[in-house]
């Protein structure tokens, strides 16, 4: 075929040479493929890496067709771990719990469990990432026998060696066609990751510039740093909440997904220090969190870490002059109550009048309606000798508001039986 | 940002200081010896038109007296002084926009409540909802961003005032539009269009955090003091958490809205769906591998043992309780829901059996006629009879679907069998929550039985 086309074009050299259909074919190919990158952040991703990382397992929920299997191959390019996918719904369970095989003489030598090649080629490269792809569209026996992979980390015979990390995808619930769902106790034993697309990624994308995300680096001088925060803010909860420790998923929209139980507070408690050694953003971390002991959980510890970094009452009293107290009215608030009960549990003259500076510092730098009821309640505590500070004048704004706001309650209620 | 407060200590004399703290005492003490001083009157008139940040602080502060349980998002709101808005707006990130000049002209506990309005807002996720409505529906252009403040507004003044907080001069009630109290933002927005009956709104503008559209005079995304989403999600949670803790003190919308806002409804369709294809393909039904025959794939592995894959479709029963007082259509809706996704699992028509529980099975026969699904037995009013009738069939069925409005007793031990339960809320329990009837307990489907509520409303929410 070829040498005939080269003949006609001897022939003939005044007509160009006719390339082969499939050569301009792959010259436009060529063209589409001729993209570039551009750094973006990504949380998703982030929190993706920082979760293989920590080798815990991952889930990913996500849509079909919205870049599940893209992410894990620029994951696997960055963490420089070659990349193995098997798609579970093709296989048998015999794949991944080992085929039996026959030998000489079974009741002697008993019938060996023969694991897949891409396991023994993980096992032989000693790492790896190993995706398990479309979990949701597996028979069940496929997927009893892909969970023993996923917790036990064995194949047949062979164990998967710790330097391979394992990802799973599943699409939701409502779009899988055979009812993936998983049981309590294995949804237990996953960092659920939400896959989305970002509309604007995905046009940029189409356009000829996919992003590129910068992964996070774990910082090796924060390490103890990071599991003293961790440790602080889930055995802080737990204290707090016993009932949190350990909560079944009691309803039907629960099900399937991120539970409380000691297993996923140590898994979260892990992915916090991990997160805080990278450096990453409160958003990872909340993706992180909410994905391992669901939502309610997941922002009540979340909030309590808003709580952690805020300034210690004592190193406020100790130098009023140049605390520097939080923007964010809320936290401002919480951080004034947290000072006035500090020195309610240890009332001295001096921590008294610090409290007092610190007032005057809230009023000076922020909204002045914050500081009512911390003043309100620090004056409660005045003993009776203690003479109070002249810088109390700087107050009167605070004051009088708080009268303004009173009087519009006495007229609103006044107002109220004609009213309503 | 710090000058006003301190550079004009004003009125009733800086109190001498020993006596601060007992005046500005509790809220429940007010200091009313200094009522005459006129309300309206515009305190340190410094530079005509600056934001009297007293009168609009002292506002918060009386909207989170007598609101406590919003004080965490109201503190939360971080205020900017603008000109372009007409009155207050916020935007997405929890900024909060004031008209100087709708300061002056407003009364303390007018300003109040539009404190809490705008809130409202913010914590109902208005800015969320609209875009959601605006990609399903293809609403664009700002007249529909219109509709949507206007229908949020609606959803939120029919309940956040009254009980010390004032109503704002000319916000939006449901009445005013002729609609009725109590419905959600999606469902006002089905309801009205842009209008005579609209025209003394267009002024109105809660900026993008009520209706999604972004405005130019909002400070963005990367402006100072917005809040990161997980900062929006953690100060909701918060207030939510504060609500469900003490539910005394809040009107039922916020206790609905608290229950909702970290746990929407999901629809049911889906989460039945998921119930009985996960119930009919589980291990042991349906599907499944075994070693009873041998593998395709033996002729390439000769001493390997392979097992193969058998394929039973699942026999599903369905069991009606008809006592009830559940409605045709919905009945109707949830049984053909059953028998798709019976189907759809790999079930056969006469693998799906309908056992109704009751006499007034009229909507029954037909559906089934029409679906083609044999239809067996009648009479009985007892669901344990339906469960008895259902495993006493020929093959055993590997599910049972009851669908039921749980007024009935439940057998006693655990069938041999998966079970979904279907469970229609009565009309009457599912307005008795709270304070109707406390002593009121439904009777609960047993443990192990997987049950999926059945609302009659689709949950757009």
């Amino acid at each position: 075929m070829s040498t005939h086309a080269r003949s006609r074009a001897t022939d003939t050299p005044a007509t160009p040479p006719h390339p082969a259909p499939l050569d301009v074919a792959g010259a436009l190919l060529a063209l589409l493929r001729d993209t570039s990158t551009e750094p973006r952040p990504d949380i998703q991703l982030e929190a993706l890496t920082l979760a293989v990382a920590a080798d815990l397992p991952v889930l990913l929920w996500g849509e079909p067709g919205i870049g599940k299997t893209a992410a894990l191959t620029q994951l696997a390019a960055s963490l420089d771990l070659p990349l193995t996918t098997v798609i579970a719904s093709v296989h048998e369970p015999s794949d991944f719990s080992g085929l039996p095989v026959v030998g000489d003489d079974p009741a002697e030598q008993g019938v060996p469990m023969a694991p897949p090649d891409w396991a023994v080629r993980l096992v032989r490269a000693g790492r790896g990432l190993l995706f398990l792809d479309e979990l949701s569209t597996a028979p069940p026996a496929v997927q009893a026998a892909l969970l023993r992979l996923v917790l036990e980390r064995r194949v047949g015979a062979l164990r998967l060696p710790p330097g391979v990390r394992i990802v799973a995808a599943a699409n939701p619930r409502a779009s899988a066609a055979d009812g993936w769902e998983l049981s309590p106790p294995l949804a237990n034993r996953f960092v659920h990751l939400q896959w989305t697309h970002d509309h604007e990624v995905v046009v940029r994308g189409l356009g000829g510039t996919w992003p590129r995300a910068t992964l996070p680096r774990l910082d090796p001088e924060r390490l103890p740093g990071a599991v003293d925060l961790a440790r602080r803010a889930v055995c802080g909860l737990l204290t707090a909440r016993p009932g949190l420790v350990h909560r079944l998923p009691s309803n039907e929209t629960r099900r399937g997904g991120p539970w409380p139980s000691p297993r996923s507070w140590e898994m979260t408690l892990c992915l916090i220090a991990f997160a805080t050694a990278a450096g990453s953003s409160r958003e990872v971390m909340s993706l992180l969190v909410r994905g391992t002991v669901g939502d309610g959980p997941g922002l009540e510890l979340l909030a309590g870490l808003d709580r952690i970094d805020l300034p210690d009452p004592e190193v406020l009293l100790a130098d009023p002059q140049s605390a520097a107290l939080p923007e964010r009215g809320d936290l401002r608030q919480a951080v004034l109550d947290g000072v006035v009960e500090a020195v309610r549990k240890r009332p001295e003259r001096t921590r008294w009048e610090a409290a007092w500076a610190l007032l005057v510092r809230a009023v000076e730098t922020g909204a002045p309606d914050l500081v009512v009821v911390p003043a309100n309640t620090l004056a409660s505590l005045r003993h009776e000798d203690w003479d109070v500070p002249a810088s109390i004048d700087k107050l009167a704004g605070a004051v009088s508001l708080s009268r303004r706001a009173d009087r519009a309650a006495a007229r609103t209620a006044v107002a109220a039986p004609a009213g309503r | 940002m710090n000058a006003d407060t301190s550079g004009a200590p004003d009125v009733a004399g800086t109190p001498d200081i020993a006596g601060t703290p007992d005046v500005a005492g509790p809220p429940d003490t007010p200091a009313v010896p200094d009522t005459p001083e006129a309300p309206h009157a515009p305190r340190a008139p410094d530079a005509a038109g600056a934001l009297d940040r007293d009168k609009l602080f002292a506002a918060r502060l009386h909207a989170a007296r007598v609101r406590p349980y919003l004080a965490t998002a109201l503190f939360a709101l971080h205020a900017v002084e603008s000109r372009r808005v007409p009155t207050m707006a916020v935007d997405r990130y929890w900024r909060c926009y004031v008209s100087p000049r709708f300061v002056d002209r407003t009364s303390v506990e007018e300003l109040a409540g539009v404190w809490v309005h705008e809130v409202s807002h913010l914590l109902r996720d208005h800015h969320g909802r609209s875009d959601r409505v605006a990609r399903e529906q293809g609403l664009t252009g700002p007249a529909e961003r219109l509709r949507m403040n206007i229908a949020a507004d609606c959803e939120i003044n029919d309940d956040v005032f009254g009980e010390g907080l004032h109503r704002p001069e000319g916000a939006v009630m449901p009445e005013t539009l002729a609609l009725p109290e109590g419905e959600l933002m999606e469902d006002y927005l089905r309801q009205f269009r842009l209008g005579p009956r609209t025209q003394s709104l267009a002024w109105l503008d809660c900026g993008s955090g009520a209706d999604g559209l972004d405005r130019e005079w909002e400070l963005g995304p990367d402006g100072a003091y917005g809040l990161s989403d997980q900062e929006r999600d953690a100060v909701r949670f918060r207030v939510a958490q504060g609500i469900t803790a003490r539910p005394g003190n809040a009107p039922g919308g916020w206790r609905r809205w608290a229950r909702e806002a970290f746990q929407p409804p999901q629809p049911w369709r889906d989460l039945l769906g998921a119930a009985v294809r996960s119930a009919a393909s589980g291990s042991g039904a349906g599907e499944d591998y075994t070693y009873g025959r041998p593998s395709r794939r033996s002729a390439g592995v000769p001493r390997a043992v392979l097992p193969s894959l058998r394929r039973r479709p699942p026999r599903v029963a369905v069991v009606i309780d008809t006592s009830g007082s559940v409605g045709d259509d919905e009945l109707g809706s949830a049984l053909r829901e059953v028998a798709a996704i019976s189907r759809a699992v790999g079930g056969r028509r006469d693998l799906i059996t309908v056992l109704p529980c009751d006499a007034s099975a009229r909507i029954v026969h037909p559906l089934c006629r029409a679906e083609g699904i044999p239809l067996v037995g009648g009479g009985g009013t007892d669901l344990r009879t339906g469960f008895a009738r259902a495993l006493r069939r020929g093959p055993r069925p590997d599910v049972i679907v009851v669908l039921t409005d749980g007024q009935t007793p439940w057998p006693s031990e655990r069938p041999p069998c998966r079970t979904v339960v279907g469970l229609f809320p009565r009309q009457s329990s599912s307005s008795s929550w709270d304070e109707d009837d406390p002593d009121y307990v439904p009777d609960s489907p047993p443990v192990w039985a997987r049950v999926v509520v059945i609302e009659s409303t689709p949950a757009t929410r």
